[in-house]
């Protein structure tokens, strides 16, 4: 049961969703169903006066339409039918002899908005849980039970693109400035205010728009094309795929216009892109629901204290505050304590900049950062999340003198992103209850944290911490406690690797060129410039002190930390950074740093396999020494962590494409041609022999 | 009292001279600032404080009930009420004595206590007319109504009043605090010259007491700032303060031989100051030392015009009330509202002709040695941020206590409108 019928004594027909044992509704074959037999009750009773659609949930209206049902029936005529049962339910109610009016309250994306956009109007609720939007592009898809038709038709191409291409979704006031709402309503006056709209009888025809005009609509077209290619370098055939219907369905006949959003679901929904991104959004649910140690009991976490007002310490301090939980940061002087906090005010000025946070609610949580630079009592703190220096002896001081002031049943976590949890509870009393917590920079837009469980972590510390990242909307990916945990080990060896390719000739820009057509975000080298060339040269080092087989470093990015360049905090680094300047420009001087005459030598494939094999092959070492348990915590984890190709799934789903024979002959070639540190790992190698793969083979589409 | 007060701890902002520093930052942020230390130096749980009580002179308008706003936005959650006290410059001291009040009459443990002051933020005023030129604009509905009241503005109107200026002066005697300091000047015969050596060494002694009072700051940091900064020390002393100097300046109040100056007078200033105090009872509970306990207290009427000799009348008054008398005080604080008005509190507590006629005491109420008094300087030197001070004394006093060893002490200020407050305070 998801839907229920009720028609008052003014004959007005409020069809309520409500999903059964969920939180959440959603539409699937079933619902689709039952709404359609309603609607055929509906059309019988010539007396109605309208059709009130709402929701019976407290955060969400209708959250889209059931992924899994999209991947449990993977069959090309299956997939066609339910598009079709959807055009034809939503058309249903679309064409209703009576006026019908969707209440908004809570989530109203995909399916959701889509049947919202196939009433004849709609009403929006400025409670916090309100948000509109189609997001189908971010799973490689389009929409395509009608949004991609009716979309454009209400609010024009131009915004119409705006949303669906991006995938961007709206709160209430925004959905109302782009017409996608009529109307906006106090949660409590919600109904009152939709059942007011039937009054207003079906909807007139849409005015005439300028932009619909066929050299406009050209216009607009060829822009958003360009945008779309410039950002997602033509790697995501989605966005692509719902400009085209969008453009080509404005003045079609209905069923017409259907049918190319129908014909162009059923290819996108066939790419390999599209099955990736849909793994993601299943591996980010997972997370979401990452069961805690079976025995273990999560302690609450009502107070945080932050040691550290660094840039990381800060942005912890920050995005802990902002959800709720009071936070002291600690630091040794003023001075250190200002900087944070001034970067924690930063990010709150730019969440209210962007609406995601009112002034008051920005003033608040910036009120809930407690500074101090003195011993104060720490028996209120359920967790400490340690940010200092990365120096093992500083931060085993802390941990001894946090261990000496905190309760007995405190957390100590600590944000480190390379030295071993083990040695951090070193000499403690209680080592069990040392656990990493890795945030990655910048904290408000990097959704992962490693959890790192140390030899001795109890249970009990991995529950506490694992609930705590979820209850602030972190997604955690739990990892044994080993050198550069899961993300910085796979990612640094690439970054060693752009280095070793600088060294040879080859210009930075190029080389991150390379890497951006591959489908990173960012390159190596702009990414080392952003972490910091003294940060980086530290993880290196460290992990190259510890993992014998990775390549021996050169000496280039200790040289840029004598010229002080350290990338983008000094301004200098691979490239120029200027603040305000929008790009950056490359080094002039980069050249001090390699020799003479460089030779550059290689082909491009040979370059681009140097940096993205070495990573294939460190992931598949991190799961055969058991630092992740699936091939899913190294694709998650480095998709969420470093932004690795989405598109492709992750490093081991990638390796899986190409086969592990291909993996390992690759990486044979190049531990032959190139450097012996490319010699795969006896675990791919083992792979290739008996041809098997990271994950299930899919079910054939 | 049935049931002493503990003052538990303390801390206060560092004091900056109007318009500088902490100009960017409101009287709530200041007392914000100040409390949050409080709480974070006790490590108390701020559910379990029974009342918020904050002193404020100058209330902003766009937080009325400043003491709510400040105990909301240090994170005193929603369910622990609290209270604004006025008793103008003493209302530091009206937070601690209220809150004393309240625990000898069982209603509560645990309070929150302190003042704070912007004076930077002293609100410009239109003129009375002005402001009803407005009101007529604002109903004005028709165009050429609006354009009529729009005409009848003239720009005298524009200029403001000056709150700081209008709550600076006695509306009773019509006199403002410097020239009440000149009457006393005069009365008691006290020189320029004796009030410039009393204002040098009001900076010396801050100036050597720098590391002392660093213990009772707290850092603020303006977050309005656009880039980071700390605020970390008071900036009114002046270490290399010259009697040379302090001579050269003009008086400000009197023509006529005024002796008083921007130099032998306090310094307008913006601060807070907090405190967390506590009944016995909830010392048990909490499992917290204190600093030190309010043996008693006394507030005490006085001549407007005279407002600076308030102390002697408070210090008569709490006399009564607790037997101790001048010589029982191992410390003094009196506020530096004035060089002058403090040399003339030590006068008239010395002078048995005053003791008769005011006091109705047979004998003078005795010395105030210099060598305990304002040991650490005093708001010559550090500013008088008006709401806070009071705070401010009771906390240097009871740290200095420690440091000497000392049993008791003797703060005191003197209260714009002819008034003056007493409080004893001792170590547990």
């Amino acid at each position: 049961m998801n839907i229920t019928r009720h028609i008052d004594d003014d004959h007005v027909c409020t069809l309520t969703f409500d999903r059964a044992g969920s939180s959440a509704n959603v539409f699937d074959r079933a619902t689709l169903e039952e709404l359609d037999a309603h609607l055929a009750v509906i059309e019988q009773q010539a007396i109605l006066r309208g059709v009130l659609l709402v929701s019976a949930k407290d955060k969400i209206f209708i959250a889209g339409a059931d992924l899994h049902e999209f991947v449990r029936s993977p069959d090309p005529d299956a997939l066609a039918a339910i598009v079709d049962l959807g055009h034809r339910v939503f058309t249903r109610l679309q064409q209703l002899h009576v006026p019908s009016v969707a209440a908004i309250h809570g989530a109203c994306l995909g399916g959701g908005c889509e049947l919202a956009l196939a009433c004849d109007w709609r009403v929006a609720s400025t409670g916090k849980p309100t948000r509109i939007g189609l997001p189908e592009t971010q799973l490689g898809i389009l929409p395509a039970w009608g949004g991609s038709v009716r979309l454009p038709a209400l609010i024009g191409l131009p915004a119409a693109l705006g949303m669906i291409l991006p995938g961007r979704q709206l709160v209430g006031i925004q959905a109302r400035k782009l017409g996608l709402v009529d109307e906006l309503a106090h949660p409590e006056y919600l109904l009152a205010t939709a059942r007011a709209f039937l009054e207003r009888g079906k909807r007139p025809r849409p005015a005439f728009r300028a932009s619909h005009l066929p050299l406009a609509r050209h216009l607009v077209a060829t822009k958003a094309r360009r945008d779309v290619l410039a950002k997602t370098r033509g790697h995501y055939p989605a966005p692509l795929k719902a400009l085209e219907v969008c453009t080509a369905s404005l003045g079609l006949p209905l069923t017409d216009a259907l049918a190319l959003e129908k014909a162009a679901f059923l290819e996108l929904i066939r790419t390999p892109e599209c099955r990736n991104l849909l793994s993601i959004f299943f591996l980010q649910e997972r997370a979401k629901k990452l069961p805690a140690p079976a025995g273990s009991t999560a302690r609450p976490v009502h107070r945080v204290a932050v040691i550290g007002a660094g840039v990381m310490g800060a942005g912890i301090a920050q995005w802990t505050s902002a959800r709720g939980l009071p936070v002291t940061l600690k630091d040794v002087a003023p001075g250190a304590l200002a900087h944070g906090l001034h970067t924690a005010a930063t990010l709150y000025r730019e969440a209210t900049q962007r609406h995601l946070l009112t002034r008051a609610e920005a003033t608040a949580g910036l009120d809930r950062i407690t500074p101090v630079h003195t011993a104060v009592p720490l028996a209120s703190i359920d967790l400490v999340i340690e940010a200092a220096i990365e120096k093992l002896d500083a931060k085993q001081a802390i941990f001894r003198d946090l261990e000496a002031r905190v309760r007995p049943d405190t957390v100590l976590a600590s944000n480190t992103s390379a030295l071993s949890i083990d040695s951090l509870a070193h000499n403690l009393a209680h080592p069990e209850r040392v656990i990493g917590l890795h945030f990655f920079n910048p904290v408000h837009r990097m959704q992962l944290v490693e959890l790192v469980r140390g030899p001795r972590t109890s249970p009990d510390t991995v529950a506490t911490a694992l609930q705590f990242a979820k209850a602030i909307g972190k997604l955690p990916v739990v990892v044994n406690d080993s050198p550069g945990f899961l993300v910085n080990r796979i990612l640094m060896p690439c970054l060693v690797e752009a280095v070793r390719l600088f060294r040879e000739g080859h210009a930075p820009g190029f080389i991150d060129r390379l890497m951006l057509d591959f489908g990173m975000p960012m390159g190596p080298l702009r990414l080392a410039d952003e972490v910091g060339i003294d940060v980086a040269l530290h993880v290196a080092r460290d992990l190259a002190h510890h993992l014998p087989h990775l390549a021996p470093l050169d000496d280039t990015l200790s040289r840029m930390l004598t010229q002080k360049w350290l990338g983008k905090k000094s301004g200098t680094g691979f490239y120029l950074h200027h603040s305000g300047a929008s790009r950056t420009k490359p080094n002039p001087d980069i050249d001090l740093l390699r020799p003479a005459h460089p030779t550059p030598g290689n082909h491009r494939d040979v370059l681009l396999n140097r940096l993205v094999l070495i990573m294939v092959n460190e992931a598949a070492r991190c799961l055969a020494e058991d630092v992740i348990a699936s091939p899913e915590d190294a694709d998650f984890g480095m998709i969420l962590g470093t932004g690795w190709a989405p598109f492709r799934g992750g490093p081991l789903r990638y390796a899986d494409s190409l086969g592990a024979s291909t993996v390992v002959s690759r990486l044979d070639a190049l531990a032959r041609d190139v450097a012996p540190h490319f010699a795969p790992c006896d675990h791919l190698r083992e792979m290739a022999r008996n041809h098997r793969t990271f994950y299930a083979p899919p079910p054939p589409l | 009292m049935n049931a002493s007060l503990y003052i538990v701890d303390g801390a206060r902002t560092p004091f900056s001279k109007m318009g500088t520093d902490l100009a960017a930052s409101d009287a709530v942020e200041l007392g914000r600032a100040a409390a949050t230390a409080v709480l974070a130096r006790t490590g108390l749980d701020p559910a379990l404080i029974d009342e918020v009580i904050f002193g404020c002179v100058g209330q902003p308008i766009d937080a009325v009930n400043i003491s709510r706003v400040i105990a909301l936005r240090a994170g005193v959650p929603a369910h622990v009420p609290a209270m604004t006290v006025h008793r103008n410059c003493a209302s530091g001291f009206e937070s601690l004595t209220t809150a004393a009040d309240r625990i000898a009459t069982g209603r509560g443990g645990i309070f929150l206590v302190g003042g704070t002051e912007s004076m930077s933020h002293y609100p410009l005023l239109y003129s009375e007319s002005a402001a009803r030129k407005f009101t007529t604009l604002a109903r004005a509905k028709t165009l050429p109504q609006k354009l009529a009241a729009f005409l009848r503005f003239r720009p005298a109107d524009f200029s403001p009043r000056i709150s700081l200026h209008l709550g600076l002066t006695d509306p009773v005697c019509g006199l403002n605090m410097g020239q009440t300091a000149e009457l006393l000047a005069r009365d008691w015969r006290l020189s320029r010259d004796a009030q410039d050596h009393f204002a040098l060494r009001s900076h010396q002694r801050a100036t050597s007491a720098r590391a002392r009072l660093a213990e009772e700051i707290t850092p603020v940091y303006p977050a309005s700032s656009h880039s980071p900064a700390a605020v970390t020390a008071d900036n009114g002393v002046r270490e290399t303060q010259t009697l040379e100097a302090l001579e050269k300046l003009r008086p400000l109040f009197d023509k006529l031989g005024g002796t008083v100056t921007a130099g032998n007078a306090s310094q307008v200033t913006d601060g807070a100051a907090a405190l967390l105090v506590m009944s016995e009872a909830a010392l048990k509970r909490t499992g917290l030392t204190p600093l030190g306990r309010l043996v008693d207290y006394a507030y005490a009427g006085c001549e407007p015009a005279r407002m600076g000799l308030g102390p002697v009348h408070a210090i008569a008054r709490a006399q009564q009330r607790t037997g101790l008398r001048l010589a029982d005080a191992g410390l003094i604080e009196l506020n530096e509202a004035f060089a002058a008005q403090v040399l003339a509190c030590q006068a008239a507590a010395r002078s048995s002709a005053f003791a008769r006629e005011h006091l109705g005491l047979d004998h003078a109420l005795g010395e105030i040695p210099d060598d305990i008094l304002n040991v650490n300087g005093g708001a010559v030197a550090l500013g008088h941020p008006v709401g806070a001070s009071g705070t401010r004394l009771v906390l240097t006093a009871l740290k200095e206590l420690h440091r000497r060893k000392a049993r008791r002490a003797l703060v005191t200020l003197c209260i714009g409108g002819g008034q003056g407050g007493a409080l004893w305070l001792e170590t547990p």
